[in-house]
């Protein structure tokens, strides 16, 4: 009997039903794709970093002064369990080009190597290991085939000293050492006769040499000491950093992390809605049912299986789909990376079962009432007899707004938690979009200006002499090339003095610690031009300043000494400020102008920075930055608001992925929309109909159910507007601060926040209500008569 | 007297599971202005579907239904609705209400929707508490509809019904979920309205409710069987004459 009480519900109550299996559907596909993007977005630079073989401890070394030398001293390093060194070789900024001879950009300087010198793994798109280059052809990592607007088959041009070569691109690869978009140096995979051809100039070799030394160790502190007697050390990197470098990628996996989560809570807040309202759909059967003598434990079992039964399927289904949509979500974020995971689809399948358990429990604690109730309790809806609460919240006779505006409202204010499903579905989802917009609005905005440097009127990129003045002989030799800059651009008629800072490596030692770090100075710029979060800007040569980063490091605070190797000479500097940035993750110490320069330390020379001394206006700078442009070919000429942009490479992945964010979005509205507006339908047919009976025109009751969803959209709209500002600083102002940046002031565009993407969800909600409750035009009018 | 409405050679057809089930054959009938007409037959005899055609809430297979001189058949929805807010009122045998809104709320909302009734919302608010206090309910006015008894809801129905001064009321089994005392107080109001020039049309199995109107129409299998003038209800004494009358009228139908 009681499978053909089961089997009749299934086909009775179709509309609810099927709305109810989407719903379990939905929140197995979102909480198993969700629940395994958590994970691996969690696990995802180690397991990428392991996948590749990176090691524990990364070094890059300059110049032919470290060939041979470098393995003798790893060698008599204890601490060193093993180590792998690849050969390559650096070029400078513009040293590709396209076929026709248009330069490509390249943020920092390109390497070449040859694929059979590969001491780590390098995979496709597919996150296949790649081994083999064909001779002629080219495979390049990072998002230098993107950037440059190139695809597989194009023909680049390489020159190296007196060299120059033709490759053809084979595809890109993923480098989980250089790759990321933080270090942006393009690591280019040659063919090994082809690689020999490159490095044919043996002048210009002897220069630009490199090697890439990946040490297997567990202590990465001796590491890091035994590596300062290599010379030409330019880089060194533990885990950690490599990590940190990813940071780009991972505000990315993060995005896509924290959007799996909404969606989890989003699946579940409408599953608990859907639940508790079929089964308040039953209670007049379940009355029916007591009344004739069936025990609440065989009413209760008879809905929990049939539950069980839906879940199941919807189970199924959801477990399905949940894999192609995790990849989907997680393909905007691994572009650089190899995400994964070593447990598989068994997280899907546990998180599918786990949704199933979670459907039961609610099923069970929703027909829990059923104990309760006594039969002409049920009968009247679970409502306890003459104990009815009070519904109506407004008075249409104090209003003046026509019915269908005042009874939206009314159900609203009068029934809320019917529509909290739809006000938390859509504050949540509209929160994190704007949360998003507020984030690549700040990097986009010159807000983190303070955080790469000081403010000017335009940047250079790129220029030739930035890369032949690492080797310089003297500070004189960059000051006078500042100066050739700025009479260049002063012939031009736009008088001007051109600046920049330079990075050098040096040690620096506190009583707890030695570090090879950057330290930051300036050229043409003063160091108390500089923003300082804390204390004074470093004045006289044995006053430095350091970011909290640093501070950290050698555990020394403001007031403390701590020893810097200038190489020839080693001073005791006093720490008189605290300052934030984003350059080399926040690891930097900032000399005063006094400070002794020692050009054979140059790390890089970030970008030029041009001032104009006479004052234009925003429009002129703007026109002075094409002449600039037409005077520098093949250097790229920036605002302050691009220079962010291009030290934060990571925006126009974040623009991808907001706006996949807000088209999962929009289909998440129009979901719950399209699924609560069809159970409130079901649920109300005989009020439909008896307002069709009584003369309602079908257009009214449409505009009726229309304004519900369009008030509560409005309400999430709204409040996820408000929210959003605090909760931008909240959630984003850490994942800044992990890159160097702990103070950060977002930059909040009213009209995108207040207006247009609440306008984009409102209309969507809008839309995709009023297409639904198009289907109460199929209620008749005599259905009023036939209701139960 | 001027007709109100004309059926002629009305036709209703359903088809179920592929079968066609003629509901009303060819049925011929019209009611005058200031009648209240009752509909009996047996269950299953097309009383409610006579009703719900030719009041535009169900459409018609066949025929034509002629209120107040229009052909209803070939008025479009939206002028069908319009029909029904402004010229017609309805009372179903269950009291059915919006049920997020107060008694007053519910009986003056087709009055706030309707365009012909051009009143402030607060002159809108009077006369439905008139009418309430004529129906002896103004104490439960801004009470949820959950919270009065049948009686009293369903004279609350009766005032949604009036709100918008109808030219006809159409009642399904006005009485059907009432007790006697109920029952009586509802049918009472009606015989009022009717005395007052309201027409009305309701459909009953209950001879008591009958008997109060002026004439009563038989219909089995779809077809009106014949009719019986009672004449205009006065008073309580008639009461009994009236009810023997009937039921005699109705075994000579076969009830």
């Amino acid at each position: 009997m009681y499978l053909n009480i089961l089997k009749k519900d299934l086909k009775r109550k179709k509309t609810m039903n099927v709305i109810l299996l989407m719903f379990i559907i939905l929140a197995v596909m979102f909480s198993s794709s969700g629940l395994n993007n958590v994970l691996t977005v969690m696990n995802g630079t180690d397991y990428y970093l392991d996948k590749a073989g990176v090691g524990d401890f990364t070094v890059i070394t300059m110049g032919s002064e470290s060939i041979g030398n470098t393995s003798s001293v790893l060698e008599k390093t204890e601490c060193v369990k093993s180590y792998k060194i690849e050969e390559c070789i650096a070029g400078s900024q513009n040293c590709v080009r396209n076929e026709d001879g248009t330069k490509m950009e390249s943020k920092n300087n390109p390497l070449f190597q040859s694929i059979s010198n590969a001491k780590m793994n390098f995979f496709n798109e597919n996150n296949d290991a790649v081994s083999t280059v064909k001779p002629g052809e080219v495979l390049i990592a990072g998002n230098f085939i993107q950037k440059n607007d190139l695809k597989i088959g194009d023909k680049i041009s390489v020159k190296l000293g007196d060299v120059q070569i033709d490759l053809k691109i084979a595809g890109m690869v993923k480098d989980a050492f250089l790759g990321s978009d933080l270090i942006g140096n393009t690591r280019f995979l040659l063919n090994q006769a082809d690689y020999d051809k490159l490095t044919s100039d043996k002048k210009f070799l002897k220069n630009h040499i490199c090697e890439l030394i990946y040490i297997e160790t567990d202590d990465v502190n001796s590491a890091k000491a035994a590596v300062t007697d290599i010379p030409g050390v330019a880089f060194t990197g533990d885990r950690a950093l490599l990590k940190m470098c990813y940071v780009m990628e991972m505000i990315v996996a993060f995005v896509v992390l924290i959007l799996s989560i909404c969606l989890i809570i989003v699946s579940f807040v409408v599953l608990r809605f859907s639940i508790s309202f079929t089964v308040a759909e039953e209670y007049r059967e379940i009355g029916v049912m007591k009344a004739i003598g069936l025990k609440s434990g065989k009413i209760r079992s008879l809905y929990i299986i049939k539950y069980l039964i839906m879940s199941i399927v919807g189970g199924i289904i959801g477990f399905f789909a949940s894999i192609p949509f995790g990849n989907m979500l997680l393909m905007s974020a691994s572009r650089n990376m190899v995400f994964g995971n070593n447990s598989g689809i068994l997280i899907n399948i546990l998180s599918a079962i786990g949704t199933i358990f979670i459907i039961l429990l609610f099923a069970y604690r929703c027909t829990g009432k059923v104990k309760k109730l006594t039969p002409i309790d049920a009968i009247r809806c679970g409502q306890k007899g003459e104990r009815f609460r009070k519904k109506s919240f407004l008075r249409l006779g104090k209003t003046k707004s026509k019915p269908s505006l005042y009874m939206a409202l009314n159900d609203i204010l009068s029934a809320p938690g019917r529509f909290m499903t739809v006000i938390i579905s859509f504050f949540i989802c509209t929160l994190f979009v704007l949360i998003l917009v507020n984030t690549v609005s700040t990097m986009k905005s010159p807000n983190l200006i303070g955080t790469f440097g000081t403010e000017s009127d335009l940047y250079i990129s790129g220029l030739d002499s930035s890369m032949e003045l690492i080797g310089a002989e003297s500070k004189m030799d960059v000051e006078n090339e500042l100066e050739r800059i700025a009479d260049e651009i002063t012939a031009e008629g736009m008088p001007c003095k051109v600046s920049v800072d330079i990075q050098y490596k040096y040690k620096a030692a506190s009583d707890e610690n030695e570090i090879s770090v950057s330290c930051a100075q300036s050229i043409g710029i003063k160091a108390d031009e500089y923003e300082y979060t804390e204390g004074s800007a470093p004045k006289y040569k044995n006053e430095i300043a350091v970011t909290p980063q640093i501070s950290k490091m050698l555990e020394a605070k403001i007031g403390d000494t701590v020893t810097i190797d200038f190489g020839s000479e080693k001073i005791d500097c006093i720490i008189t400020a605290y300052f934030q940035t984003m350059n080399n993750l926040g690891e930097v110490i900032r000399l005063s102008d006094e400070a002794p320069a020692y050009m054979k330390f140059i790390a890089t020379l970030r970008q030029y920075q041009v001032d104009f001394t006479d004052d234009p206006s925003e429009k002129e700078i703007e026109s002075r930055k094409i002449k600039i442009q037409k005077l520098y070919e093949n250097a790229e000429i920036m605002n302050a608001a691009e220079y962010c942009m291009d030290c934060l490479s990571v925006v126009p992945a974040m623009e991808a992925v907001q706006l996949l964010l807000l088209s999962i979005t929009i289909i998440v509205v129009i979901l719950v929309t399209i699924l609560v507006e069809r159970s409130f339908i079901s649920d109300e047919r005989s009020q439909i109909a008896i307002l069709k009976a009584i003369g309602f025109t079908n257009g009214t009751i449409v505009k009726w159910h229309t304004l519900r969803f369009g008030i509560a959209a409005l309400a999430a709209a709204v409040l996820a507007a408000i929210a959003s500002i605090p909760m931008t600083n909240l959630c984003i102002s850490p994942i800044f601060g992990m890159m160097g940046a702990s103070d950060i002031r977002f930059n909040i565009e009213p009209l995108r926040i207040f207006l247009i993407y609440p306008a984009v969800i409102f209309a969507v909600t809008i839309a995709a209500a009023w297409i639904t409750a198009l289907h109460t035009r199929k209620i008749r009018t005599s259905e009023a008569t036939n209701i139960e | 007297m001027s007709k109100v409405l004309t059926a002629k050679d009305l036709c209703k057809t359903y088809i179920v599971n592929k079968r066609q089930n003629n509901v009303l054959r060819n049925v011929n009938f019209s009611i005058d202005e200031g009648e209240m007409v009752a509909i009996m037959g047996p269950s299953g005899s097309g009383k409610s579907t006579l009703l719900y055609t030719v009041s535009g809430m169900d459409s018609i297979t066949a025929g034509e239904v002629q209120f107040c001189g229009r052909d209803i058949a070939k008025l479009k929805e939206k002028e069908l609705a319009g029909l029904r807010l402004d010229e017609m009122g309805f009372i179903f045998q269950q009291m059915y209400m919006l049920k997020n809104l107060t008694v007053l709320d519910n009986i003056i909302l087709p009055s706030c929707q309707s365009d012909k009734i051009k009143e402030t919302r607060k002159e809108t608010v009077q006369r439905g508490e008139e009418l309430m206090r004529k129906l002896g309910i103004i104490s439960i006015a801004d009470n949820d509809i959950t919270e009065v008894s049948g009686g009293q809801l369903q004279r609350a129905c009766i005032c949604r019904s009036m709100i918008n001064n109808p030219k006809m009321i159409f009642a399904d089994e006005p009485t059907g979920a009432l007790n006697r005392t109920s029952s009586d107080e509802v049918m009472d109001e009606l015989t009022k309205l009717n005395n007052e020039g309201t027409t009305i049309m309701l459909v009953t199995h209950d001879i008591k409710v009958a008997a109060k109107c002026t004439r009563v129409l038989y219909i089995v299998d779809g077809n009106i069987k014949g009719e019986y003038n009672i004449g205009k209800y006065e008073n309580a004494s008639q009461m009994r004459e009236r009810k023997r009358a009937l039921n005699n009228w109705l075994m000579e139908m076969g009830w």
